[in-house]
């Protein structure tokens, strides 16, 4: 697990909102910090990176898929580069 | 824009009316904001009139100056979609907060993709043929009703949109005709089978597994070579085909008017014909097909048989009020790819015009005799995108 400053929760949210959240969560995060952001929509994982890459000021550092209580959760992590 | 729990939403488009437009064939205009690779994997499409566009909605929501500039300018209509019809209503609010006329798709791509759209093929005293359609993966079944009596060709996969319209006509399904094992998409063959206790035929050479060399494990019934059946005032009789699979056949259904359907499956589509190396053996496959084109079929054809294929490739094929089916003379005007040719031509053509093959597909066949059995989540993966069953256009 890569080290982060803050955590977003966003189980259960639907797509779009682990991106909208997201996208103020790291506007409100100092320049350099990381944000983990974990989320149940599975659709995630591939719009994460999709957006980081075009993203102004966000880094996608890892992407991670674990088990908990027999659901799948997507946990990203996110650094604000400027 | 500020996005809250209570946001009003913007005015959506169903499946059905979504269906309608496309076959509509007048112009409009789809904003698909999924990302690109999901967009590329399975877009949605329709007549040469439909304008296609991919923004992905983290693009509007990163940036929804920079994303709302690229726009085509001559555009104010838009049917917003993405995958499940979430993404889709955020877009559409903020285009219709910048002027636009935005609706978007129910349901998304998941609510498309599982649209079914059933209309009447012909309806006459002696009864009915219906086609039921999948659109989303150019995907066809049949119900021909006569009587008190039901028949189904080639049943998709959710299974309760035939009980509705068998039940709807106060008839009994009474045979379940698969045309070969589809490596495509997952029958409903033997599920109706075992909901309703109608038998459920299929040529004995596709119930072996063509890479695994396993036999089915389902329940069915043999088809063979000249087999008749009877449904109300309607004759089936089976012709065998092989050549898209071994134990692939092709229907006729006869009716009392003197009209002359053919179920043909995977053989001859409208714009094109089943492609020989679904089950990994082309070259070997190709010589077959030819026979059964060219040799075993064209007795069975007459003109004005009506050729009714197990899918379509484009709307194009729309024949008319979403029906997709011609007779014979108007088939193979309008089919190059069955213009006569010598055995070495056609293996020509064929072998270099071999669309890429589903890695998906050689799962699908093992689904279909029951040496697998996918969850609902699996099996809707296993589904995703159009048909890749005809030779490449
Ligand atoms: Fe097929």
């Amino acid at each position: 697990m890569p080290h982060f400053d803050q955590t977003l929760d966003v189980k259960g949210a639907k797509c779009p909102m682990p991106l909208v959240k997201s996208r103020k969560a790291i506007a409100e995060l100092p320049v350099g910090q990381v944000l983990q952001v974990i989320s149940t929509d599975r659709g995630s994982v591939a719009d994460f990176q999709g957006w980081a890459k075009t993203a102004k000021n966000v880094e996608l550092i890892a992407q991670e898929t674990v088990q908990e209580n027999g659901q799948e959760l997507y946990v990203h992590y996110l650094r604000r580069t400027a | 824009m500020t996005l809250t729990q209570n946001q009003s939403t913007a005015t959506e488009i169903s499946p059905r009316e979504l269906y309608a437009r496309l076959l509509s064939a007048q112009p409009f205009f789809i904003l698909d904001v999924r990302n690109e690779e999901e967009f590329k994997r399975m877009p949605i499409e329709g007549h040469a009139t439909l304008r296609t566009l991919n923004l992905p909605y983290f693009d509007f929501i990163e940036d929804e100056e920079a994303a709302l500039a690229r726009m085509p300018k001559d555009v104010t209509e838009v049917v917003v979609v993405c995958a499940k019809g979430g993404a889709s209503q955020y877009v559409a609010e903020v285009l219709n907060n910048h002027g636009y006329r935005a609706v978007s798709l129910s349901e998304g791509m998941i609510g498309w993709g599982n649209y079914y759209d059933v209309r009447d093929v012909v309806s006459k005293e002696w009864g009915r043929i219906v086609q039921i359609a999948r659109p989303a993966r150019g995907d066809l079944s049949f119900a021909i009703i006569s009587g008190e009596q039901a028949v189904l060709i080639d049943p998709l996969r959710h299974i309760n949109v035939y009980r509705e319209l068998i039940d709807h006509a106060g008839a009994k399904l009474t045979l379940i005709l698969d045309t070969h094992v589809h490596a495509d998409h997952i029958s409903g063959g033997p599920a109706l089978a075992k909901e309703t206790g109608a038998p459920y035929y299929i040529h004995p050479y596709d119930a072996i597994h063509p890479i695994d060399m396993l036999p089915a494990v389902i329940a069915y019934e043999p088809l063979r070579d000249g087999q008749v059946f009877q449904i109300g005032q309607v004759r089936i009789t089976t012709i065998w085909y092989p050549g898209h699979t071994l134990g692939q056949v092709n229907f006729l259904a006869e009716t009392p008017d003197g009209g002359r359907y053919l179920f043909t499956g995977d053989g001859i589509f409208l714009r094109s014909f089943g492609r020989p190396d679904l089950g990994g053996k082309g070259e070997a496959w190709t010589p077959i097909l030819y026979r059964s084109m060219f040799e075993w079929l064209p007795r069975h054809l007459t003109d004005d048989t009506v050729i009714l294929p197990a899918h379509f490739s484009s709307l194009e094929e729309d024949a008319g009020n979403g029906i997709f089916a011609a007779p014979f003379a108007q088939v193979r005007a309008q089919n190059d790819s069955l213009r006569p040719r010598s055995l070495e031509e056609f293996t020509t053509f064929v072998l270099s015009h071999l669309p890429v093959f589903p890695p998906e597909y050689v799962e699908i066949k093992r689904v279909n005799i029951g040496l697998v059995e996918p969850c609902e989540g699996k099996a809707s993966e296993l589904e995703l995108g159009k048909n890749i069953c005809a030779l490449a256009g």
